[in-house]
């Protein structure tokens, strides 16, 4: 009786880890406590209701205890491997309940005939029918299933188990159970609907089993409906002893809460396999689990419990009623919260809905079981006093078990996830045939992780998820796919690991070319994935751990950045905030040739040359007619010089190649207005630009009105692999950039958006640094009034004309202003949408004035 | 060692000065006060101990940690987002929320001291203490830099 209290306890526990392995929750519940309990109860109830001589209490604690660690068998067997542990454990769960069935089949033939025999039919049901269940679930584990049947196999499975296993063996229990907790005698109807109902449910189950078996989904139906009116003629009794008493106890209205819920899912099922397409149907059941597990079996559990375990601590009648009281405790709350989360968790709520529903359960089970607790260790207990610092210990226990849970879960090498893992998630395991599983996300046109590895054999679970805000789906080129996802849905496809390599991607039309494809490799064959190319090196553990996802997202697949790949951590943007000018017409300015690394797309590092550290190098501002002054220092590892496009004057001297440790004083008068563009001017100067060496000088025009902001975006191209390396020089000289940069990174200002209230004024000055590409600038959800290109107003504000984007070809420069209408987020782009998806592409973040 | 370093080091010495005290307090204090003193004097001590405790807590032990704790996140680029990130972000968050209950804890220790609710005075104040051991157990946790 302890032992699989303690297996309830350890389910709750369990539960603790929210979306822990779905299947290890269920089976935990099902299998350990449900199936335990009605191991213990239909014995003891074929007992009292026979008057029957009880078995030898050896023989049943033999029993119990062989079915527990079948149980056990299964669930490690299942998670950790081998799959032939889990299979056994499964053949030694049936060979219990088998002899189980026949001590109850001896027992009833042994007894005198009495009113209550025809309840014993009900629990050799329900045991043929686990033995049927154990079966199938034994054959799922174990492989031999080609992958096609797997699902239907699943659905009978569940099916059997769930309506047959549990369902008869409840049904078959509230006959006697429900008047007794009623405390009012048995209804005169019992005897005869106990027989009807049987003989409906079991050939109903029997169909609908095979229905789902062969996936015929009309037989499928039809065999539900069956069992369906079976449960109602069961009902019958059951509703005319409410009828006469009504539930005064915490017991009674839990187990109607549960009787409720087993109606509402049978129906629920029905429908759902009547009306779903047929390669769906066989997962109704599956998605009213929650329901089933959490409103049917549960309630019933603790319902019988409550009513049970007082009778069972035993005591006098004093502590009896302490107990009973003990057990009552708060639980018209209880009660509430179990109902309330019982849809919360099947209806299609958003997550954080869901996750109150599984609070709300977690916290009625937990609280049941510390007072069930309570009841069965307060001998033990009673003369302790130390009962708060247990209680205290317990608390902080529970308190940093769910933290180090949130904390460690999905934590690469654990469950390995696609945010986390290294692109490439390595399924390692020793015993050949384990199963794993990996969680998949779908997003920002991309699969992650993009490529899985995994020894032939292993059976893999792929949980997809699609965290995007459009439908996706995966399709694997084995046939398997998900349903098409809505956003936020999630979805399993079992895959076992063939020895030649699987494709996935999305179907909806364009994905997979856009890059929404990802590979499942076997172990062997997957040495050359991870060492091919690296875009950059890295420099600190975590960006290692960043840029070789994104590394790897750009190699396995696709060839394409991931923009929407998270930055990494202490990345910090380029301030594209515009300073007013300084005062005064004399400019001092030192700049430095340096080599840096830096993040040039979201995780992407990548060796490029600058001035003064950054891309793109500080930005110079003054007035007509000011004087700049520019100390040019060469700390590089090769020459470079300054080119200043605002200054007019012999390029000869100033614009020669210093080599490093040289100096240059470089001395320019802004004799025009214009946003221009300097870079270096050594040759070759597509290499120099290409790789960093370029920024703006801004001239006000005179009379320049006031604005509440002004930004200043350098646009560039991106060519990754070692600066002046062949692959690169290549990618520049035939013009195919990996990407393209506002203000030095691809995509930047997507994770770092630059900021604006609604109604203000905002100007948005641009340079094309190139080398090859110029820019169509383009605010989305924001005309331009004001368009200022290469030294001339071409729109001014006030006209009846607007503008939509600012055109400049490499080198040049200009700005627009704008003022957004009202908050929001507003996308800012090269409307080149090559260059858009490629990187060039951020956003403003507008709030409410 | 830069201002950084100082920094850490005022959030690990607060840290071990709350856990330490309390872990002193239940393991040392309390055991030789029970044992040495009679009921009344006890709980003179006792309640001026926890008082004391209390006021640290709130004037020392919380701007400190909660100040330089935000300057550390900061410092190593943590945001909203970062937060539910595997690894580094979750742990942070996790320890977080670990946190708040266990101040939560602590603040319920206080209210029911005084107020004659013993028993949940001293789960409140064992599940506070297990709590923070949990608290330094992920702050252990997490990854290096």
């Amino acid at each position: 009786m302890v032992a699989w209290l303690g297996l309830t306890v350890l389910a709750a526990l369990a539960g603790d880890a929210l979306p822990a392995p779905r299947w290890l929750l269920v089976h935990l519940f099902l299998l350990g406590a449900a199936t335990s309990a009605i191991l213990t109860w239909s014995e003891h109830f074929t007992v009292t209701l026979l008057h029957a001589r009880p078995p030898d209490p050896r023989w049943s604690a033999a029993r119990l205890g062989t079915a527990n660690a079948g149980t056990a068998a299964v669930l490690a067997g299942a998670a950790l491997g081998p799959w032939w542990a889990a299979a056994s454990g499964a053949a030694v769960i049936v060979a219990v309940v088998v002899w189980h069935t026949a001590v109850l089949v001896r027992m009833r033939r042994r007894a005198l005939p009495g009113p209550f025999a025809h309840v014993v039919p009900w629990y050799v049901a329900a045991g043929a029918a686990l033995a049927a269940g154990g079966l199938l679930g034994g054959l799922l584990i174990s492989r031999v299933v080609p992958g096609g049947a797997h699902e239907r196999l699943h659905a009978a499975h569940a099916a059997v188990n769930v309506l047959g296993w549990i369902g008869l063996a409840v049904l078959g229990t509230l006959f006697t159970l429900w008047p007794t907790v009623l405390r009012t005698k048995v209804s005169a109807l019992t005897r005869q609907a106990s027989r009807t109902a049987l003989r409906l449910a079991v050939p109903g189950l029997a169909v609908a089993v095979l229905g789902l078996l062969l996936g015929w989904r009309q037989v499928a139906a039809a065999g539900m409906a069956l069992y369906a009116a079976a449960a109602a003629v069961a009902l019958a009794p059951l509703v005319e002893t409410l009828r006469r008493r009504r539930p005064t106890t915490p017991a009674g209205w839990t187990l109607a809460a549960g009787v409720a819920w087993f109606e509402v899912a049978l129906v629920a099922d029905l429908v759902m396999v009547a009306v779903r397409p047929a390669a769906q149907a066989g997962r109704a059941l599956e998605t009213l689990l929650p329901l089933v597990l959490a409103g049917f079996v549960a309630q019933t559990l603790l319902g019988s419990l409550g009513h049970l375990l007082p009778a069972i601590a035993g005591g006098g009648p004093a502590r009896l009623k302490r107990n009973a009281a003990l057990l009552e405790r708060g639980w018209r709350v209880r009660l509430a919260a179990a109902n309330l989360a019982v849809p919360l968790l099947v209806l299609p709520v958003p997550g954080p809905l869901r996750l109150l529903g599984w609070a709300l359960l977690i916290g009625s089970v937990t609280a049941f079981v510390v007072l069930a607790l309570a009841v069965v260790l307060g001998p033990v207990l009673a003369g302790r006093p130390a009962v708060p610092g247990i209680a205290g210990v317990l608390l902080g226990c529970v308190l940093t078990a769910a933290a180090v849970v949130v904390a460690v879960q999905d934590v690469p090498g654990t469950t390995a996830p696609g945010t986390t893992a290294p692109a490439a998630t390595s399924v390692s395991g020793a015993v050949s045939g384990a199963a794993r599983t990996v969680e998949v996300t779908l997003s920002g046109m991309r699969i992650r992780p993009g490529t899985i590895e995994a020894p032939p054999g292993t059976r893999l679970t792929l949980r997809v998820t699609n965290r995007d805000g459009q439908r996706h789906d995966l399709r694997l080129s084995t046939g398997q796919s998900t349903p098409m996802l809505d956003p936020g849905r999630s979805a399993t496809i079992v895959l076992d690991m063939p020895a030649t390599a699987v494709d996935g991607w999305c179907t909806v039309v364009g994905h997979r070319v856009a890059g929404m494809s990802m590979r499942v490799l076997p172990t062997a064959s997957a040495a050359s994935a991870g060492s091919a190319g690296s875009a950059g090196t890295a420099s600190t553990a975590q960006a290692a751990h960043d840029q070789q996802m994104s590394g790897h997202d750009m190699n396995a697949s696709t060839g394409r950045l991931d923009l929407t790949a998270p930055m990494s951590a202490g990345w910090k943007p380029y301030d594209a905030t515009l300073e007013p000018a300084p005062g005064g017409t004399d400019h001092q300015v030192e700049i430095r040739a340096t080599e840096a690394e830096l993040e040039v797309a979201p995780g992407v590092r990548q060796r490029v040359w600058t001035f003064n550290g950054t891309v793109p190098g500080p930005v110079l501002r003054g007035r007509v007619g000011d004087v700049f002054t520019i100390t040019f220092v060469n700390d590089a590892a090769m020459g470079h010089g300054l080119d200043f496009h605002a200054g007019a004057l012999a390029p000869d001297r100033p614009m020669r190649t210093i080599q490093p440790g040289e100096r240059l004083t470089y001395r320019f008068r802004a004799d025009f207005a214009g946003a221009w563009l300097y870079h270096c001017s050594t040759m070759p100067m597509s290499q120099h630009i290409a790789n960093g060496m370029y920024g703006a000088v801004i001239v006000d025009p005179p009379d320049l009105p006031r604005v509440d902001r002004e930004y200043v975006l350098v646009q560039g191209e991106l060519y990754l692999g070692e600066p002046g390396g062949q692959a690169q020089v290549d990618k520049i000289v035939q013009g195919r950039p990996d990407g393209w940069m506002f203000n030095g990174t691809a995509a930047g200002y997507d994770h770092a958006p630059l900021e604006a209230k609604a109604g203000e004024r905002v100007r948005i000055w641009a340079v094309a640094a190139g080398p090859s590409d110029g820019t169509s600038l383009h605010v989305v959800g924001a005309p331009y009034d004001t368009v200022y290109k290469e030294g001339a107003y071409m729109l001014k504000k006030g006209g009846p004309g607007g503008a939509q984007a600012l055109d400049l070809a490499p080198a040049q420069g200009g700005f627009v202003e704008l003022r957004f209408p009202e908050p929001g987020t507003y996308p800012i782009v090269d409307h080149d949408m090559r260059h858009a998806e490629a990187g060039a592409h951020g956003v403003f973040r507008v709030s409410a004035p | 060692m830069t201002w950084w370093s100082v920094v850490r080091f005022l959030h690990v010495l607060s840290a071990a000065l709350w856990v330490g005290g309390q872990l002193t307090v239940s393991l040392i204090v309390l055991p030789l006060a029970r044992r040495l003193l009679d009921a009344e004097r006890r709980a003179t001590v006792l309640n001026a101990v926890g008082r004391r405790f209390g006021m640290f807590t709130g004037a020392v032990f919380l701007p400190v940690q909660i100040g330089t704790g935000v300057a550390i996140a900061w410092h190593k680029g943590v945001t909203w987002a970062s937060l539910a990130e595997p690894g580094y972000g979750r742990i942070l968050a996790a320890k977080l929320a670990l946190f708040c209950a266990v101040m939560a804890a602590a603040a319920v220790h206080g209210w029911a001291s005084p107020k004659g609710l013993p028993g949940l005075a001293r789960t409140m104040a064992v599940a506070a203490l297990v709590g923070s051991v949990g608290i330094i157990v992920l702050a252990a946790a997490l990854p290096a830099t």
